[in-house]
């Protein structure tokens, strides 16, 4: 009788590891420990501190402030104004001018931000969720036409969305012009600012996620949950919202978070707006005051104790709804039946007046919504930027400013730079990561998932003002100090914030590999490395590229870091640091230069998104809890 | 090479997948687990690929233990019941790559491929691309994949169970003549216990992740340890009754007022008198003729007749239920008619009801 020994719970552990996956998971929990978690908890401990106290005392400001938590608040959101002139030596009125925003709602920069991001994420979801309705169940004339013109309202424009809407809504805009030319009202004058000109803009620029998601899922649905239905009798609306909305819930509910966590932590809508418009209530928000904050600071030490309070805030909210919406996407998975459209997803023609009706309010909504990108376009190639109402005088010139204007090109070059360094580190660390969680082969493999998507759920903000805190506290003097070399942690925000980016697709490619194929080679003598050479990544390398292309675009346009890092060295800071600097500046030509660097950017995404289209030969929708 | 399994277990889970294993393989055997789905066949193979490790036990080929030594480094090469063929390499290709891991000279590996290819009767195939062969062509590319590397051991996990009945024939008698011109151990998975039957030297049948009995096909079709093991393999009668008398290994039971006479299949178990059991004969025990005055005689109506080439396949509607037998073909009588048939004592095995189980699909 042979001796038989029992192994120990530790050792079964240790003997799944490899030094393949030992390595690549050593890899992840370094990258994340130290270039996500840490930076967070690190800000987040900044707000309890109070005199190198531990104390409340900095959320308690900020929340019995009225600058954050404004009582009453203000409801005014509309006021007529009449506007007098002189005219022979007596006052004389004019004409009204007509403010939506400018004086309310005003809740208090907290409650502003939460009421903004709510809106937006309400809006951008009825919107997707129609947009996707149809593009899912209908067949119509255009169709694919519309597929493709979807995809516009997505690419970034940032800074340069928030000030075409000034450009449309302000005193001087089109809508103006469009009232007294047309209408001929000439003595009225309308405008459009503060909170509702920041979720105009954030709703058209975020409504593609919601579409994205829930168009995915509406297309994953089993037909034959559909068809059961439409056998009982339902059909039409009663169709959609009795059973195809429902079981659509959690994509439609990830996009929806998304978009609030986004709104909440955008820049660039406050940050145009404000160039178009001056200060005003469009910048009491959460996001534009930390960014204010550490703008203003000479050094880091004198950053006020709220900004690290309202940073903290940011981290809460945005986490109470990424852990909700995560746990209720899991819990509602049985909607996702299956991964890929595997099955033809029930499409039926329009018949009669809504062939002509149907193509209109999606033409409609498409030419809404992507109005920032169409405006972001004119204003580069015409002198809408400098002269009044309405673009004219088309020509190149404008667009080649760009060419000539030192800090853009020096940017550029930064911010290419930035990125790709940021994409090396995210296609090392990611890839691993994706193979180990598709994998599951390691205990705790589930919190790995949870860190893959995790960045998606942290504001930039928070990132960054972590990030100065951490790496200023332990890292001084060195390569990684925010004071000295800030744009060198922008290699590392780049990499955190976007790794979702290349883990996702990876891992969806691998979940495509039977794990019988690597085990064929390992079996035949192949090491772990080898099979990961020669089988793995031959079979992915499409997804690997497209994961990658998509985080190098996002990488370039990224701004919540790039502008917190970048402004404490401008010499060395990235693009859309300065597209926000041209975007304010007062120089002639400095609006074209940061809109003709949003054509580039565009231009950037475009092509990214048609390379991976064409590698992957189906649509990337690469946003989603 | 010989392996042997020395009590192997392993969990998933809730899931005791295997439970206590323990087998030992010869050198140049064809050994086959063969078992209902679920029974934990896949993983015992893959317990000894080292693609699996055993919560309990050991693992060891040619003496020496290799429970925790990583796949790669273990000389089998097994065959995936999905062939698990890279789609992004030719046939020449995935042949080749075993022989690439273990650093051959490019000259000795086209050769060394070649020959493999024309043992599978796959000669010209090299360059095409995996998803351009038919079902039977991929799995020969899976087994020449294996057998190029000259592995110790072959491991194949119900290859033939992704082809047309047929095919799965020709294949069948393939596999057996490479395996026996090469002398190579060979382990082999299968549901299958017809397959099982005609391929191997010994077969172990495992039932709820144990092996319940290890024999040779004929073994194990003549004398089933146990109920299952009956049940599983062949097509049998089986009958419910109390035991009246137990003298030796020589049982009689009482089934609806009618006396059986059989015999106990190992001398493990002893059923007591008054204990219920069942009894079980293949339908090719019964004659029509009586061999002694101890043979057990029914008597029925015929309700089915079935060619099957070699014999004829006749239901007997009896007192006791149905039963199936196998009479000459040359026997004639047309259906409704009675019938009487003998079973001699030694065919009808009896095993205790408690604690056992009849196999049913
Ligand atoms: N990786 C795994 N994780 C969890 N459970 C598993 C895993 N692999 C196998 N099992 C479970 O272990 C048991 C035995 O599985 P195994 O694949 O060995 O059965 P099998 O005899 O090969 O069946 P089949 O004939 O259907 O292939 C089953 O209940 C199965 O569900
Ligand atoms: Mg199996």
């Amino acid at each position: 009788m042979r001796f038989i020994e029992r192994e120990s719970g530790l050792k079964k552990v240790l003997r799944s590891f490899d030094s393949f996956i030992a390595i690549n998971l050593a890899l992840a929990v370094a990258f994340f420990t130290l270039f996500l978690i840490l930076p967070v908890l690190s800000s987040a401990v900044e707000a309890f501190l109070d005199k190198g106290a531990i104390s409340l005392r900095p959320i308690i400001e900020v929340l019995t402030n009225p600058e954050y938590v404004r009582l009453p608040p203000s409801l005014e959101v509309v006021r007529v104004e009449p506007v007098y002139g002189i005219v022979n030596g007596s006052v004389v009125p004019l004409g009204y001018i007509v403010s939506i925003g400018r004086y309310g709602p005003d809740f208090g920069k907290l409650v502003n931000s939460l009421f903004v991001s709510f809106t937006t994420a309400a809006i951008a979801t009825v919107l997707g969720v129609i947009a996707a309705f149809v593009m899912s169940r209908y067949r119509f004339p255009g169709k694919s036409v519309f597929g493709v013109l979807l995809i516009v309202p997505l690419l970034a424009t940032p800074f340069v969305n928030g000030y075409v809407i000034g450009r449309v809504f302000g005193r001087d805009g089109l809508i103006n012009m469009f009232v007294r030319e047309v209408l001929g009202f000439r003595n009225v004058t309308i405008e459009l600012v503060g909170l509702p000109a920041v979720i105009l803009v954030q709703s058209l620029s975020f409504f593609p996620i919601v579409y994205l998601n829930a168009y995915a899922s509406m297309i994953n649905l089993d037909p034959s949950l559909e068809e059961q239905a439409e056998n009982l009798g339902s059909s039409g609306l009663r169709l959609f919202r009795t059973i195809t909305f429902p079981l659509s819930l959690p994509g439609v509910a990830a996009g929806a978070a998304l978009v609030f966590i986004f709104s909440l932590e955008d820049l660039g809508a406050p940050i145009g707006v404000k160039a178009a418009f001056g200060l005003g209530l469009h910048n009491k928000l959460l996001s534009y005051d930390v960014y204010d904050h550490f703008r203003k600071a000479y050094a880091l030490e004198l950053v006020s104790r709220s900004a690290y309070a309202v940073t903290f805030l940011m981290l809460l909210i945005s986490s109470v709804g990424f852990i909700l919406i995560r746990s209720y996407v899991s819990l509602r998975q049985y909607a996702m039946l299956s991964k890929g459209g595997r099955w033809a997803p029930r499409v039926r023609s329009v018949k009669g007046w809504r062939k002509v009706a149907v193509p209109l309010g999606l033409a409609i909504i498409l030419a809404i919504t992507s109005f920032p990108q169409i405006g972001t376009i004119l204003m580069a190639f015409s002198d809408w930027a400098i002269t009044g109402t309405a673009p004219r005088n088309f020509r190149i010139e404008y667009f080649l400013t760009i060419a000539s204007d030192a800090d853009i090109v020096r940017a550029i070059g930064n911010s290419v730079r930035y990125s790709l360094m940021a994409l090396a580190v995210m296609v090392l660390v990611g890839g691993g990561l994706a193979y180990i969680t598709s994998r599951r082969r390691v205990p705790g493999s589930g919190v790995l998932d949870l860190l893959a998507t995790l960045p998606i759920a942290i504001p930039g903000i928070v990132i960054g003002v972590g990030y100065m805190t951490f790496f200023n506290t332990y890292f001084r003097g060195t390569i990684l100090s925010p004071v000295d070399y800030p744009t060198n942690l922008l290699v590392f925000t780049y990499s955190a914030r976007r790794i979702p980016f290349v883990v996702r697709p990876i891992y969806a490619g691998l979940q495509q590999v039977h794990v019988s194929l690597e085990e064929a080679a390992h079996n035949l003598g192949a090491s772990r490395n080898r099979v990961y050479l020669t089988v793995i990544l031959p079979l992915i390398i499409g997804n690997v590229v497209a994961g990658a292309l998509t985080a190098f675009v996002y990488s370039m346009n990224e701004v919540s870091t790039s502008l917190l890092l970048g402004a404490r060295d401008p010499e060395r800071a990235p693009l859309t640091y300065w597209i926000s600097d041209r975007i304010g500046g007062q120089t002639l030509g400095a609006v074209s230069a940061a809109a003709a660097a949003c054509v580039l950017l565009m231009i950037l995404q475009l092509a990214s998104i048609a390379i991976s289209n064409t590698i992957l030969r189906q649509r990337v929708s690469f946003l989603g809890v | 090479m010989s392996i042997e399994l020395v009590q192997v277990s392993k969990r998933f889970g809730k899931v005791l997948a295997v439970d206590k294993v323990s087998v030992e393989i010869e050198k140049g055997e064809f050994f086959t687990f063969l078992g209902p789905s679920g029974c934990g066949k896949t993983t015992t193979l893959r317990i000894i690929a080292g693609l699996e490790i055993p919560d309990e036990g050991r693992v060891i080929m040619d003496g020496a233990d290799i429970t925790y030594l990583p796949p790669h480094k273990r000389d089998t090469a097994m065959v995936f019941q999905n062939y698990a063929l890279w789609p992004h390499m030719t046939v020449f290709e995935n042949v080749a790559y075993g022989l690439k891991v273990r650093k051959y000279p490019k000259e000795e590996i086209r050769r060394k491929v070649k020959e493999v290819l024309e043992l599978v009767r796959l000669e010209g195939l090299e360059d095409r691309y995996p998803t351009q062969l038919s079902g039977g062509q991929q799995q020969r590319v899976a087994l020449a994949r294996a057998l190029v590397v000259e592995p110790k051991a072959l491991l194949l996990d119900e290859p033939l169970s992704n082809l047309d009945a047929k095919l799965r024939i020709e294949m069948r008698e393939e596999l057996k003549r490479i395996q026996k011109s090469l002398n190579i151990t060979a382990v082999y998975v299968t549901h299958d216990q017809e397959e099982a039957m005609v391929l191997s030297d010994r077969i172990a049948v495992m039932n709820r992740g144990r092996v319940v009995q290890i024999g040779s096909p004929e073994e194990l079709y003549g004398r089933p340890k146990t109920l299952f093991v009956a049940t599983f393999i062949g097509k049998y009668n089986i009958l419910e009754g109390v035991v009246r008398e137990v003298e030796g290994d020589t049982v009689s039971i009482e089934s609806s007022g009618v006396r059986i006479r059989g015999v106990l299949p190992s001398s493990d178990v002893k059923p007591s008198v008054g204990e219920v059991v069942y009894a079980v004969f293949r339908p090719h025990g019964a004659y029509l003729k009586p061999s002694s005055d101890r043979d057990n005689e029914f008597f029925g109506k015929i309700s089915l007749v079935s060619y099957l080439g070699e014999h004829l396949e006749v239901r007997v509607e009896t007192k006791l239920g149905k039963m199936l037998i196998y009479l000459p073909p040359d026997f004639r009588l047309p259906l409704g008619e009675s019938i009487k048939f003998y079973v001699p004592q030694h065919n009808v095995l009896v095993y205790p009801k408690k604690g056992e189980e009849v196999y049913s699909v």
